[in-house]
């Protein structure tokens, strides 16, 4: 009624007959700088256009799932072992060449999952905010009453981040002292909102990987910190995986080959602050972030924690919470 | 009933069944069959036995009858004075609550945190004079948030209604004695509440639906979206039970609204038969400013997000931390020069999608309320049932039944226009319907009996009359589908992202800076057609004179 029915015509040919395209296809939850970095890098090693697709890792792997008798994307880049193990059949191991520079510890069994970088876990810590309190330097002290309804998690229910974080507490901290931290923590449904409450004041510590936090460190707002815990903080490595019948063949292989080279782990490290999970990237030339080195990190068995996931999301959806209904 | 096959009514609506029960009956019995096949015990045993899902149940009918019950008593008033007044500043309330609509709700929620949340600024200034303002998050955030946004639609339903309520009905009840107030509530408002009703459903099934404000606000109170959402991702594709479970509840509870919405505009039909409206009154001295400032203020509320979309566009940022004060039209650029797909593919799918939706739903709201048959009831049944289902479910269901088979569909453009079309016909199936029920049978009937077919009586004498009516519909469809998200970001692959989609992404990412450039880009896109309406073709769409 609008239009002409040429142009109407030509409008409908050019939207509904579906392109040829022979370009890989990445499905990823990362955020935009983190997947432009690595499009950059796959145009400028492979040659080939790479299309994104962006969601919650939950919802993309039921996608995997769904199109896996006429697989749709060749590359899954998200989430963490204790979250992709219920999904091995969906991918096929790819012993892609960069894996020689990887840490050995990082690597799945039969390289079903390829290391992409390894996530750290942090205290986001608005300081105006504080109401002249110090700010937490341990676990142990989110457990003091005054961090009431203050320190928002990601629901570990949904959340690999945030269900690393409390499988992580559970381990580190004794009964009385973990139930404390919980019942002082208000907990999101959404995991971005979590380094952005913080930044915007609504809350005085977020618990987060060190990627979501330092960009807003990085962005000049000078009244937040990064809190490694002395106690120990927990990390987890972030995978890249083949699918399973990717469409697009060898470009597939060379998406993942490009996403694990030097210069894109350089690049992600720079712009999105992904730690690498290559050995020969030092990560203070490039951010002000600490060495892992440097880092009392806590070890944790992802396998064990995905096991008890169902035993242990029950239990912790019994612990009262700050952020509670009356 | 013989007799009613043999026309060509009959054989459109036998068509728009089969299309209906191909694209909508068939992905959706997909969905609802999996809430009693499923392994272990029956979704339906689980959803009884588990109170977290009975008192999502009872927040989500809670949280819909308020905000129902809050955006009609904002969108009728505000409705009526802009239909029937002139005031200062009438021009500008009457087109700006359209905006509301396209703010992508994730703005939205974001701008009412930085007025009211724990650190607003609102929150803040109350708390050093002492007063202490319930959480936002929970009730207080949702209700409030909610309503502000959903008046939008009742104002846009009723506005055109009252301005094509016949003041001589009006004038007659008073040359007869009844007070001028008295009058209006017994002589208009019968006439008016089909619309009142259906944009009440559409504001309910809305809220029932909703999932982006809910995800931010609700934090632990259960509401029925987000809860099924969690069960979705919590399942999986190879078991889909309890998604399912959840997802037949809230398609039962819609249901329910409808069928007494239905009763309710059966049981008194009214038809204007001249449609004369009234002059609009001028409102001065005192009372235009104190309804000016009124309608001002409940405007500028709902438009805090886009002011926050505008000046964030031209704002320099480093990722996602905001440069205030310090301008640049670098996010722009990204939009029209390093990044323009989003608003191309948006232009191209949501334009052949409005189109479709509004041929479909004309045609079938005019079979359903000018040509009822045995099968129309059917239709408009199965024709609202995309109220009922959120983006989610319907995205779920569209990639689960087009995938592969006979009917491969996903991963083309072609399903994105699906998903839109069927997510948003029912809007122009709602308005058209309550448009219909003001045209005269008369009309029609002259036509018939002075020897035009009934099709060509269709499309030389109704149409003409909807025409209007129409063109608004497409326009409230164009707004709504080129803001759709959760729908077409399950089902749109590489390369095919919309500026919905960007702007999600964006956000989720955490740079704003982008987000409200695509996001003003998207508000300008919607805006222009009803602009171009009401400038070259002097339509006037929403009452603005």
């Amino acid at each position: 009624m609008f239009m002409k029915s040429t142009p109407l015509a030509a409008l409908l040919t050019a939207a509904l007959v579906p392109a040829a395209f022979a370009d890989p296809v990445l499905y990823t939850s990362n955020p935009v700088p983190a997947y432009e970095a690595v499009q950059a890098a796959v145009r400028e090693q492979a040659g080939a256009s790479l299309g994104v697709i962006t969601g919650g890792s939950g919802v993309l792997l039921r996608r995997v799932e769904a199109e896996a008798p006429a697989p749709q994307a060749d590359v899954f880049w998200s989430s963490s072992a204790n979250t992709l193990g219920a999904y091995e059949g969906l991918f096929e191991p790819y012993a892609s060449p960069a894996l020689e520079a990887m840490l050995p510890e990082l690597r799945y069994p039969g390289d079903l999952f390829l290391p992409a970088n390894l996530h750290v876990v942090t205290m986001l810590v608005n300081t105006d905010q504080l109401d002249g309190q110090a700010a937490p330097q341990t676990w142990a002290d989110l457990a003091d009453p005054a961090w009431n309804g203050r320190i928002i998690l990601a629901d570990p229910a949904n959340s690999s981040t945030g269900y690393t974080i409390v499988w992580g507490l559970s381990k580190l901290l004794d009964e009385a002292t973990y139930k404390a931290v919980v019942s002082n923590m208000v907990v999101s449904g959404s995991s971005s909102n979590v380094p952005r409450g913080v930044a915007m004041g609504e809350y005085t510590v977020g618990l987060t990987y060190e990627t979501n936090s330092y960009a807003y460190i990085d962005g000049g707002q000078t009244e937040l910190l990064l809190v490694y815990p002395a106690d120990g903080t927990f990390t987890s490595p972030e995978y890249a995986a083949l699918i399973r019948n990717a469409p697009a063949g060898e470009a597939a292989k060379a998406t993942i080959d490009a996403l694990l080279s030097k210069d894109a782990q350089i690049a992600l490290l720079k712009v999105a602050f992904r730690r690498p999970s290559r050995t020969d990237i030092t990560v203070a030339d490039h951010v002000g972030l600490p060495e892992i080195s440097d880092i009392r990190t806590f070890a944790l068995d992802e396998a064990e924690a995905a096991a008890n996931r169902d035993a242990f999301l029950a239990d912790w959806a019994a612990l009262p919470k700050a952020g509670d209904v009356e | 009933m013989t007799a009613s096959i043999r026309t060509p009514w009959f054989w459109l609506t036998v068509a728009a069944l089969a299309l209906l029960s191909l694209f909508v009956l068939y992905p959706l019995a997909n969905i609802l069959t999996a809430s009693v096949t499923g392994d272990g015990p029956s979704g339906w045993a689980r959803l009884f036995d588990n109170p977290k899902y009975m008192q999502a149940i009872g927040n989500t009918l809670l949280l819909a009858t308020a905000v129902t019950v809050i955006a009609t008593l904002i969108g009728v008033p505000m409705a009526y004075v802009t239909a029937r007044h002139t005031f200062p500043g009438k021009g500008l309330i009457a087109l700006l609550p359209l905006i509301t609509l396209v703010i992508p709700e994730v703005i939205a929620a974001q701008t009412w945190l930085m007025m009211l949340g724990n650190n607003g600024l609102i929150t803040r200034s109350l708390r050093e004079v002492g007063i202490r303002l319930p959480s936002f998050y929970g009730w207080f955030g949702l209700i409030t948030s909610m309503s502000f946004i959903y008046y939008t639609y009742v104002y846009i339903g009723v506005v055109s209604a009252i301005a094509r309520f016949d003041a001589q009905l009006e004038e007659a009840a008073q040359s007869l004695g009844t007070a001028p107030g008295k009058s209006r509530l017994k002589v208009m408002l019968p006439v008016i509440m089909p619309a009142i009703l259906a944009s009440a459903l559409l504001v309910f099934t809305m809220t029932v639906g909703n999932f982006a404000i809910s995800m931010i606000l609700s934090h632990r109170l259960p509401l029925l979206s987000v809860v099924t959402y969690q069960a979705a991702v919590a399942e999986g594709a190879s078991d889909i039970t309890m998604q399912s479970t959840l997802a037949s509840v809230s398609v039962l509870i819609v249901m329910a609204v409808l069928f007494v919405n239905r009763r309710i505009i059966r049981r008194g039909k009214y038809e204007i038969v001249q449609g004369r409206g009234a002059k609009p009154q001028p409102l001065r001295g005192m009372r235009g400013a104190l309804v000016a400032a009124l309608a001002g203020l409940v405007v500028l509320i709902s438009l805090l997000p886009l002011i926050s979309i505008i000046i964030g566009a031209f704002t320099a940022s480093r990722g996602p931390v905001m440069q205030w004060g310090s301008w640049t039209l670098a996010n722009l650029e990204r939009v029209f020069v390093s990044a323009p797909q989003p608003l191309v593919n948006s232009l191209t799918y949501a334009g052949i999608a409005t189109l479709i939706s509004i041929i479909f739903s004309a045609m079938v709201s005019y079979l359903v309320v000018k040509k009822p048959n045995i099968l129309t009831p059917f239709v408009d049944y199965v024709s609202a049932i995309p109220l009922a289902l959120s983006g989610t479910v319907l995205g779920v269901g569209l990639l689960a039944t087009f995938h592969g088979g006979w009917l491969p569909l996903s991963g083309t453009a072609t399903i994105i226009v699906l998903a839109y079309v069927i997510r948003r016909m029912p809007f122009g199936m709602r308005n058209g319907q309550a448009t219909l029920h003001n045209i005269p049978n008369s009309l029609e009937e002259a036509s018939i009996s002075l020897g035009v077919a009934p099709v060509a009586t269709f499309f030389r004498v109704v149409l003409p009359v909807m025409l209007p009516a129409i063109i608004s519909a497409a326009i409230l469809t164009w707004t709504t589908t080129v803001a759709e998200l959760s729908a077409s970001i399950l089902v749109y692959s590489g390369g095919r992202e919309t500026l919905p989609i960007q702007v999600f992404r964006l956000i989720d990412s955490g740079l704003m800076a982008y987000a409200s450039a695509y996001g003003l880009v998207l508000v300008t896109v919607i805006l222009l057609p009803i602009i171009i309406a009401a400038r070259v073709f002097r339509i006037d769409v929403f009452a603005l004179r």
